[in-house]
């Protein structure tokens, strides 16, 4: 088995919740923050750390705006996090491929 | 040592450990992963306040269709054509609600993807109705075939978004197709039925019952489905 793989695998995408607001955003051009929170059932505190941390590796990019003199936070992948985040799948069918029983 | 080189060790120690269950939990990853870029597409707002709304304007429009009598074939395909526009503009602004009480954008992208569902045979429906409306000997379709024409077609238009949302509307979507068939059936089985005052009582039934049933399941049910 060739561990190379996992040590590939990207460290910031790689934890739990980062993961999941990844996967969110790669199946939709923009989210916003409560949709996110909503749906992973995160704390706005957690979300906010994971959401800037994935802006902080330049994957997410984040836009404030008003509506209806409401703030809103939209989340969407950068052209860099959708890279990121298709390497990190490839990676892991790799693995799978990898470590099938022939 | 950082917290993340402590992660990648962990990682590698694990696979030295078992290819076998290391495959496993690569599968389960990407699992977890397809499953939330799925949710992330799905509409979430509440279903059950509109299909509530439709559900007792279509009642209330078969009952009162029938009681006034409306049995023209304009003043039938005008009422319901009224009907369809008062059902779309309560059903928008009770979408448009939810959205701000959330402070969510209206017009989103699973909200994008519905409205591209449902656009096409709901536009079959519309002109089906206005080219009979003008061309009332068209041969093609006559008024009184319309309501099971309707019904099959705003089925399809269900079905259709119910590729982006909950799976019940893919269910009542086939409710409404097989209510459509079953109509046309009868249909063709007498010549004189679906008169317009049993249209309108079609109408109300299917339209307004189907709506009103799912909606009432929905009150029971939606809130622990949007927990998903």
């Amino acid at each position: 088995m060739n561990a190379q793989a996992f040590l590939q695998l990207d460290r910031v995408i790689h934890e739990k919740g980062r993961l999941a607001i990844m996967s969110m955003l790669a199946a939709s051009p923009e989210l916003s923050f409560t949709e996110m929170r909503d749906t992973l059932k995160m704390t706005d505190g957690n979300l906010t750390t994971h959401i800037r941390t994935l802006q902080e590796a330049g994957y997410v990019s984040i836009t404030k705006s008003f509506q209806n003199n409401r703030p809103l936070t939209t989340c969407s992948l950068t052209s860099s996090g959708k890279r990121a985040f298709t390497n990190y799948i490839n990676l892991l069918e790799q693995i799978i491929q990898q470590t099938k029983p022939k | 040592m950082t917290t993340a080189d402590h992660f990648a060790l962990d990682e590698i120690d694990f696979v030295i450990q078992s290819h076998r269950m290391e495959s496993n939990w690569a599968a389960e990853h990407l699992q977890v992963i397809r499953t939330l870029m799925e949710r992330s597409a799905v509409y979430r707002r509440a279903l059950a306040p509109i299909m509530t709304f439709n559900g007792i304007l279509g009642v209330a429009a078969g009952v009162i269709g029938w009681s006034v009598k409306i049995n023209s074939s304009r003043g039938f395909i005008g009422y319901w054509a009224g009907v369809g526009v008062a059902a779309l503009a309560g059903s928008f602004l009770l979408v448009r609600r939810q959205a701000l009480k959330e402070g969510e954008p209206f017009w989103s992208p699973p909200t994008r993807r519905i409205a591209q569902a449902l656009l096409p045979a709901l536009f079959v429906g519309s002109v089906a109705g206005l080219v009979t409306l003008v061309y009332p000997d068209w041969d093609f379709l006559q008024y009184r075939s319309l309501p099971p024409f309707w019904m099959v077609l705003y089925g399809c238009a269900l079905t259709a978004a119910g590729f982006f949302m909950h799976r019940g509307i893919k269910l009542l979507g086939w409710l409404f197709i097989l209510a459509g068939c079953a109509l046309m059936v009868a249909r063709c089985q007498t010549v004189t039925s679906l008169p317009p005052l049993n249209g309108h009582w079609a109408m109300g039934a299917v339209f307004g019952g189907l709506h009103l049933a799912y909606g009432i399941y929905l009150y029971f049910t939606e809130q622990r489905g949007n927990g998903m």
